[in-house]
């Protein structure tokens, strides 16, 4: 075949040389894919979005440099000073909440199967797949404030304490109604994730667990939680470098209000970005969500390596 | 099996190559439009459905490519085009205002003085689509803020139509003590809180509160942006805008007029068509000017408006000007606006389809004084924190006078500080 | 890590009352149907006329009226969306899927301070959120003459999709046993030779993935799209249906939600036809992480 040529003879006729340009050759032809789509699509945006990060540019016109003054500008700004809290307790509910309960269900289906748990497994990941505009929509269906269908509930049975909660303008609640669309919506790969990994553990290790008379949940908690801690680490960076770039849902369901409470850096960027023709503000909030999730990955990357590889 | 997955491989990357190639279009001289909504069979949807239409049919020299690209979309990609400056429309729907002021200094657009300055036309149509003395395209419909009101809720309970804020203070206790909703608002959303807060800032100030304000003669935290913004506060306090004002999208509000459950709105006019269609709501629903305030410098004349549908023409189009004019003139001509169900008409000739727009336009035919809705006349770097700053008013706990505050130094930042 | 194996792990318990059993399938169950009745709510409304709607929107439809899907379905003309969705889709899992698959080859088995250096790269693309590059790429489109067309589309799903794939074929590979590798190795087979013989199909359930939700996501597409495409005979449908969407707002309820299950249709019919390979592909491609 003549692509014998190009592959190289098998590798035992080869002198090591030969051999080690061969290797490099390959490497190089197939990084090069990858790496030009990159270099094209993404790092050239990204390195004129560093730029106009230093600059004062409405899009129209001329941009003018002014060093770091948006980077001031933004940190000593009420707005992002919230969107930079909003998103770190996004970031830490989600690893808290999101996780164990994806843990739980997964477990569940797991160490409780049956002909019904098999058929429930696809459901969870159901909501997965939808685009968000249709997430939102559902969320606003469940939380509107009049033909909502919980306000529609409440009022006919006169549940007078649950009527008068303001699930989407209360500052208080927002938050949270925002994040359990967002669990509804996010939490299916996260459990078929971590379905997977328990799966994957040797029946062995179970057979010796329950001799030494564990239950499920001792057994969860004490064997398969140590076991699968590197996936669960994986899924908390994915959890904490989505809430950082979080945008669609806030925005579709409260436009980041009332007052601050739902505002994101995602948001931030977006309105500063298309709707204040701050590109040059925008670019700074762009390049703080992305040194952020940057420094996040590689503290928990190099805080893995020093603890070895586990499972 | 070896070969075939070799040519598989093979075919997917002729496949990419395939896709790379880009495609060239060969060129024609067209007209491309922008705009926002579909020319389709929806009620509100009939006017641009019957200028593009029926411009198609009577022009086949001239190739329209219209595209309608919703309410956000439409925004936001005019914008990503404007700055990149490359590939434009030749007409855009717009809004007229600062922000087509901004395309016009940036040079985007082009200059049409000459060519629309005969076009009949209300003035202030005229004026929404003039920037710095230049004409950049025309606005057939106009939109004004006033109020609108369920005239069948205001005769069962004796109503009548206000002339003073004292007086609308107390029909609102009226009807919330019948557990009926005053105004229906749609603070969710933001833009529909400005309407109400203009009109209180003009009654007690007068409409130079804002201008000198924009003007940078005085500052946008001084006493009576405040005064009003209490104002206002208070009737959200009193519940006037029912106990969940701040989830309440500008839809929600418009069900809430449809079905009776709230009594009034303060909006713009093109919401005209939509309340008289007994499609859409089977309650009577009437229009009038926001009342004056007892010792107020504003008038009930003083109306605040803006371009309901314009078009605006950019640079790309110089050398098709005969087709644009042919386009715009027709846009403004009497046989497509009467298409129109409900907006408010800036042709003359053009006689309004409901007795709801008719009332909308005798409040514009009288109004003296027009003052173009606030966020249409701020540049665009400060007109949504503007709307950031008023949503606060609907937050039980917050500090007005620092809201207005932070307001003004992003201001100051923008347009400068106050001039002494 | 074969299927046999697998099957045994997935034994059951021996230990464990009938009760907590109950208890929680129960939940389960419970949960199950939190992620479905909320797919149902649309169906409320799309049988309605707007005034039935407005004021009893929870109630059950009266009578079954198919005019609302019928108005959204025209109004959309999904027909000529489809053809050029189809093309973004399958455009993008033939420039997402083989780059990725083949740089995660090279950073799993080929691992050297320079494949590291460069995974650290390609990784850092996961970090963007599109918003920030969008006015860049659009210009960088522009200076190519993409703008407006499909491959523009593409081309720039796919440099957003590369990372994430990356990083899954990455950890797949690293997680093959290495001696089916060395075993063709010996028998004189070449890197190329063994990366497409030997490797490729055992990556099978992450191709199944990657490429079924590439698919998904490039369906999804809506802001890239938005921006980057101008005329009306080549949006694609997400397009269309955002047109329609946004058009109408939501003030006409009934038209709204029939133009969202038609909008929403095709994924959750591809993810019924589709799950067990999803959930397969997820399952083995998830070893290790």
């Amino acid at each position: 075949m003549d692509y014998d040529i190009l592959l190289g003879k098998p590798a035992k006729d080869k002198s090591r040389k030969k051999q080690m340009r061969e290797i490099i050759f390959f490497k190089i032809f197939f990084l090069l894919p990858a790496v030009l789509f990159l270099a094209v699509f993404m790092y050239y945006p990204i390195k004129e979005t560093f730029q106009l990060s230093m600059m004062r540019a409405s899009g129209l016109g001329e941009s003018v440099f002014i060093g770091f003054e948006n980077y001031v500008r933004l940190f000593t700004n009420e707005e992002f000073q919230s969107g930079l809290i909003n998103v770190f307790r996004w970031a830490f509910w989600s690893v808290v909440i999101q996780i164990p309960l994806s843990f739980f269900i997964a477990f569940s289906l797991v160490a409780y199967r049956n002909k019904m748990t098999n058929g429930l497994r696809a459901v969870y990941y159901l909501a997965s797949v939808l685009p968000s505009a249709i997430v939102a929509m559902l969320g606003r269906f469940m939380f509107a404030p009049n033909f909502g269908i919980i306000a529609s509930i409440s009022r006919k049975f006169n549940w007078i304490w649950l009527d008068k909660v303001d699930f989407l303008g209360d500052p208080r609640i927002a938050f949270w109604s925002v994040f359990f669309v967002a669990t509804w919506a996010y939490i299916g790969f996260y459990i078929v994730y971590i379905m997977a990994n328990i799966e994957q553990i040797p029946v062995d290790i179970r057979e010796a667990a329950e001799l030494d008379g564990a239950n499920r949940w001792q057994y969860a908690i004490h064997i398969v939680l140590p076991i699968i801690s590197y996936p669960l680490r994986i899924i908390a960076v994915l959890c904490v470098v989505g809430s950082l770039k979080l945008f669609d849902l806030p925005y579709l369901l409260t436009g980041g209000g009332p007052g601050h409470a739902t505002k994101t850096l995602g948001i931030i960027l977006y309105q500063q970005g298309f709707v204040n023709w701050q590109y040059g503000k925008a670019a700074a909030v762009g390049v703080v969500i992305f040194l952020l999730s940057l420094i996040f990955t590689v503290a928990q990357f190099s805080w893995q390596r020093k603890e070895g590889d586990i499972g | 099996m070896k070969k075939r997955r070799w040519l598989l491989f093979v075919g997917v990357m002729a496949l990419v190559v395939v896709l790379l190639a880009p495609v060239y279009a060969a060129p024609r001289v067209k007209l491309t439009v922008w705009g926002r909504d579909l020319p389709d069979e929806q009620a509100d949807h009939a006017y641009i459905r019957a200028l593009i239409n029926n411009f198609k049919a009577k022009n086949p020299d001239i190739e329209v490519d219209y595209i309608a690209l919703g309410d956000p979309g439409l925004m936001d990609k005019t914008k990503v085009a404007m700055a990149n400056n490359k590939v434009l429309p030749d007409i855009f729907q717009t809004w007229g205002g600062s922000t087509m002021g901004g395309y016009a200094d940036a040079g985007r657009l082009l200059d049409m003085t000459k060519e629309l300055k005969s076009i009949p036309c209300s003035s202030a149509a005229q004026q929404a689509m003039t920037w710095k003395g230049k004409i950049y395209g025309v606005a057939p419909f106009f939109a004004i803020a006033g109020v609108f009101y369920n005239e069948g809720i205001f005769k069962k309970y004796n109503l009548s139509i206000p002339t003073t804020i004292d007086q609308l203070e107390e029909i609102a206790e009226t009807l919330k003590s019948k557990g009926i909703q005053p105004f229906a608002c749609g603070a969710k959303d933001k833009w529909p809180v400005l309407a109400l807060f203009m009109y209180l800032t003009d009654r007690s100030g007068g409409v130079q509160v804002f201008n000198n304000a924009a003007d940078r003669k005085s500052r946008f935290d001084n006493p009576e942006f405040i005064k009003a913004a209490q104002k206002y506060q208070e009737w959200v306090k009193k519940g006037y805008f029912g106990d969940k004002p701040l989830s309440e999208t500008y839809s929600d509000a418009q069900q809430l007029m449809a079905t009776g459950k709230a009594a009034m709105q303060i909006s713009g006019s093109w919401l005209c068509a939509q309340y008289a269609n007994k499609e859409f709501t089977d309650q009577t629903i009437g229009f009038f000017a926001f009342p004056e305030m007892k010792g107020g410098k504003g008038k009930i004349t003083d109306v605040m408006g803006m371009p309901d549908i314009a078009f605006a023409v950019t640079r790309t189009a110089a050398n098709k000007r005969a087709a644009v004019v042919r386009f715009l003139k027709y846009a403004m001509s009497v046989e497509v606006c009467q298409a129109e169900p409900g907006r408010i008409c800036s042709v003359p000739g053009v006689k309004a389809r409901n007795p709801l727009t008719e009332k909308a336009s005798n409040v514009f035919t009288q109004a003296k004084e027009i003052q173009f809705w606030w966020d249409q006349n701020l540049p665009p770097m400060v007109t949504t924190p503007l709307l950031d700053a008023m949503q606060n008013i609907f937050l039980p706990n917050a500090d007005l006078k620092k809201a207005f505050t932070t307001y003004e130094s992003l201001v100051e930042e923008v347009m400068g500080p106050v001039k002494k | 890590m074969n299927d046999a194996m697998v099957e045994k792990n997935k034994k059951d318990f021996r230990t464990g009352s009938w009760f907590s059993g109950v208890i929680i399938n129960g939940i389960l169950i419970l949960l199950a149907l939190s992620v479905i009745i909320p797919l149902l709510l649309p169906w409320f409304f799309v049988f309605k006329t707007r005034l039935e709607c407005s004021y009893n929107p929870w109630s059950l439809p009266t009578q079954i009226r198919w005019s609302n899907f019928a108005e959204a379905w025209t109004a959309i003309r999904i027909d000529q969306g489809l053809i050029n969705t189809v093309i973004v889709c399958l455009g993008a899992i033939a420039c997402t899927v083989p780059p990725a698959a083949m740089a995660g080859y090279i950073f799993a088995r080929y691992r050297s301070k320079v494949t590291e250096v460069i995974f650290y790269l390609i990784l850092a693309g996961y970090f963007v959120p599109i918003q920030m590059v969008l006015i860049p790429l659009y210009k960088l489109c522009s200076q190519l003459s993409l703008t407006d067309t499909l491959p523009g589309v593409i081309l720039s799903l796919a440099a957003f999709g590369i990372p994430f794939w990356t990083i899954i074929y990455r950890s797949f590979f690293q997680s093959l046993p290495g001696e089916l590798a060395e075993a063709a190795r010996i028998d004189g087979a070449g890197h190329m030779v063994t990366f497409f013989r030997i490797m490729l199909p055992l990556a099978k359930p992450a191709t199944v993935l990657a490429v079924l939700l590439v698919f998904i996501g490039a369906w999804s597409d809506y802001l890239l799209s938005l921006i980057l495409l101008n005329s009306q005979d080549r949006f694609t449908m997400q397009l269309r249906i955002a047109q329609f969407l946004n058009a109408y707002g939501v003030d006409h309820m009934p038209r709204y939600a029939a133009a969202a299950i038609i909008a929403a249709a095709p994924t959750i019919i591809l993810y019924i036809l589709g799950h067990r390979w999803i959930l397969r592909g997820t399952l083995a491609g998830a070893l290790k992480g």
